[in-house]
């Protein structure tokens, strides 16, 4: 009863000190509650372009005075056809033109009407993302017109269209509308797992290398309370704080969504009240033991320097782990959930998937947190006493 | 009243920087050569209530270490301190409570205010919130420092500093205080200042305080202590009132009865060989 009472003087003072610390708070803050909503306004613009262009249908070709056939066909397909600007290739490496350029040699009509097979050219820069999405459908569009010529020739000599497609090709796509969705959304997991260390960081080295700088560690050993109830507040303020950076980045997605500027992605990504609860229950136990962990590394330095030199590697680690999930492409391995930070990003990405999540896939993350923290906490009360004179 | 008997310990260091991993993976590749220091080998001295004791000798004699066993930061190798008689290795917490230590380091938290940095220490020592704050008010009246109370400890001067870290150290109102060199970085108003509170402190209506306090500085000795204790080289080498001292070595200056104490013919020929500026000490 006096070990907990002395346990929350420390908390109570440690948050005070946190949270006094207004401009790093403030930056933390700032950071991971916009982070969300700025990531997905991002992502919507992005598709928003592309689906615009593709409703503009606009298709730019060089030369379109020599296939009249051709013109008519766009025509018909509804499509207006626009006159590429002459530096059309320049525009395109520089990105500054955003569709793929039609090429039609002169002779395109008489090598035509002669069975030549006249070649039209279809002008994209791969490294220009945007000319790059539209090259598909600009190509279909010709294979149209290829296929209706040729069942014209056909028909006129009375054989079958039929006969040129012996197969007919249907796809079947097993992926519901939200498991397409984390294709664009995947990197969601990701901002909120940094934003949730970067904010535990700085409260985890404040309360222990910070402290040993000052050169108040060794006071306050002078007092006479157990050292694993001093590490126990210490620890549970920097926690409080990561989680509330987690409350906040997971929340921040609700308002997020609204302003969605792609209706196509607004509907793909379903993130409710449910879904950042589900976040919720994967990121908090991550923040209690990145907090453990970040102070054990941060006990053994001197100042606070130090400590953040030594906490790059946890850092680096935990940045660096949910890679695997992202390449190994959606084919996931039963040890992933043993990993930490990895299990966390595997488990978020279920969730935006829409799927629920069981017990034994929160369990084992958990049971790997809790066991974290009890590490870290037991290291730092281990290592206190020795740290705070030395 | 602090006793400590036959006190010891010793580290072992090495000769490299120990940073993390790259020092651990250096030591290693030089093969682990570990010196053995010895920073205390046998002190011994007692303390009784409504004196103050000075806790006399060079840099590096083994005072800070001392302390810091005292305050059960350090375990001892060897030896017995024991604090109203309560034994400070057995029960450090129970010690700790009669203790009020002004260490070597004596860091604020600078985003609280005084009142806050010292009801904290309150609060930790099992104190109630009122009578931390009320305790902290009286001792702000003490040491003159009222006007600081609700100042954040940031932009603190070196005075303002020590006196919010000694009242933090004596808001459990203990009855032993451990000073360790409370005079360092401070001005001579401040230094004075600190010598009438410790008087007060030791006086009957002070509450007659168990007063220890580490120094190298001759003149605080003869202005304050009622006893004096010298340590030189980890070991108790004299102990007595500044009169028993000065008969003792048949000096009629301290300092000189202090350097003839504390440093053998030896070391005291050869700081006269060095060289003026190394004999000043």
């Amino acid at each position: 009863m006096n070990n907990l009472r002395m346990a929350l003087t420390v908390y109570r003072k440690e948050i005070v000190d946190a949270l006094r610390d207004r401009r790093t708070l403030l930056t933390v803050l700032i950071s991971s509650v916009l982070m969300g909503p700025a990531v997905l306004v991002a992502i919507s613009s992005l598709v928003a372009t592309f689906e615009s262009r593709a409703e503009l249908r606009e298709v730019y070709v060089v030369g379109i005075e020599h296939a009249p056939s051709l013109k008519n066909f766009f025509e018909r397909q509804t499509y207006t056809v626009k006159p590429a600007p002459a530096d059309f290739e320049t525009q395109l490496r520089k990105a500054k033109l955003a569709d793929p350029v039609v090429v039609i040699p002169k002779d395109f009509e008489a090598a035509l009407l002669r069975g030549d097979a006249p070649v039209v050219e279809v002008v994209v820069d791969s490294a220009n993302q945007r000319s790059q999405a539209g090259a598909g459908r600009i190509e279909r569009l010709l294979g149209g017109f290829g296929r209706e010529r040729a069942a014209l020739t056909l028909a006129l000599r009375g054989v079958s269209v039929d006969l040129l497609e012996p197969l007919q090709i249907e796809d079947r796509d097993l992926a519901s509308t939200q498991t397409r969705a984390t294709q664009i959304t995947g990197m969601l997991p990701y901002f909120v797992m940094m934003a949730v260390l970067y904010g535990a960081l700085n409260a985890a080295l404040d309360t222990t290398a910070g402290e040993r700088e000052r050169g108040s560690l060794e006071p306050l050993l002078m007092n006479p309370l157990d050292r694993w109830v001093l590490v126990l507040g210490k620890w549970a303020a920097v926690a409080s704080v990561g989680m509330l950076i987690a409350v906040l980045s997971s929340l921040s997605f609700l308002p997020g969504q609204w302003v969605l500027r792609s209706d196509t992605l607004a509907a793909m990504f379903q993130y409710g009240l449910r879904e950042a609860s589900m976040f919720l229950v994967v990121l908090l136990p991550f923040a209690a033991a990145v907090s453990a962990v970040l102070m054990a590394v941060a006990i053994r330095c001197k100042s606070f320097k130090e400590a953040q030199a030594s906490a790059t590697v946890v850092m680096l680690a935990a940045s660096l782990l949910p890679l695997i999930n992202v390449f190994s492409l959606g084919s996931e391995s039963p040890w992933y959930l043993w990993v930490p930070a990895l299990a966390q990003n595997v488990l978020m990405t279920h969730v935006l998937k829409g799927e629920t999540l069981g017990a034994a896939q929160v369990g084992v993350p958990l049971a790997v947190c809790v066991a974290l923290t009890a590490l870290g906490v037991w290291f730092v009360a281990r290592t206190l006493r020795s740290a705070a004179v030395r | 009243m602090i006793a400590i008997e036959h006190l010891a310990k010793r580290f072992s260091a090495s000769g490299v920087a120990k940073k993390g991993l790259g020092g651990g993976l250096a030591r290693l590749g030089r093969g682990s050569a570990l010196r053995i220091v010895h920073a205390v080998r046998d002190v011994s001295f007692e303390a009784p209530d409504g004196c103050i004791t000075g806790l006399l000798g060079p840099n590096g004699a083994g005072k800070t270490t001392t302390l810091r066993m005292l305050a059960g930061l350090i375990t001892p190798d060897a030896g017995r301190m024991s604090v109203d008689g309560i034994d400070v290795v057995a029960q450090p917490g129970a010690a700790l409570a009669r203790m009020g230590v002004l260490s070597d380091a004596r860091g604020l938290y600078p985003r609280l205010t005084a009142r806050e940095n010292i009801v904290y220490y309150g609060r930790l020592q099992g104190m109630p919130a009122d009578a931390a704050n009320a305790r902290a008010e009286q001792l702000a009246q003490m040491f003159e420092m009222n006007a600081l109370l609700d100042r954040r400890t940031d932009g603190f001067s070196q005075g303002e500093r020590m006196k919010t870290a000694l009242a933090r150290a004596l808001v459990h109102d203990p009855a032993n205080i451990v000073l360790d060199e409370p005079t360092n970085g401070l001005d001579v108003l401040a230094t004075r200042a600190l010598r009438d509170s410790l008087r007060w402190l030791r006086s009957p209506e002070g509450g007659a305080k168990c007063i220890v306090f580490s120094t190298h500085i001759m003149q605080e000795v003869e202005r304050l202590c009622d006893g004096v204790v010298v340590v030189s080289h980890g070991r108790t080498v004299a102990c007595g009132t500044v009169g028993d001292l000065l008969a003792q070595t048949g000096e009629a200056d301290f300092e000189e009865a202090f350097v003839r104490l504390a440093f053998s013919s030896d070391e005291r020929a050869h700081h006269e060989v060095a060289g003026p500026f190394a004999g000043a000490a």
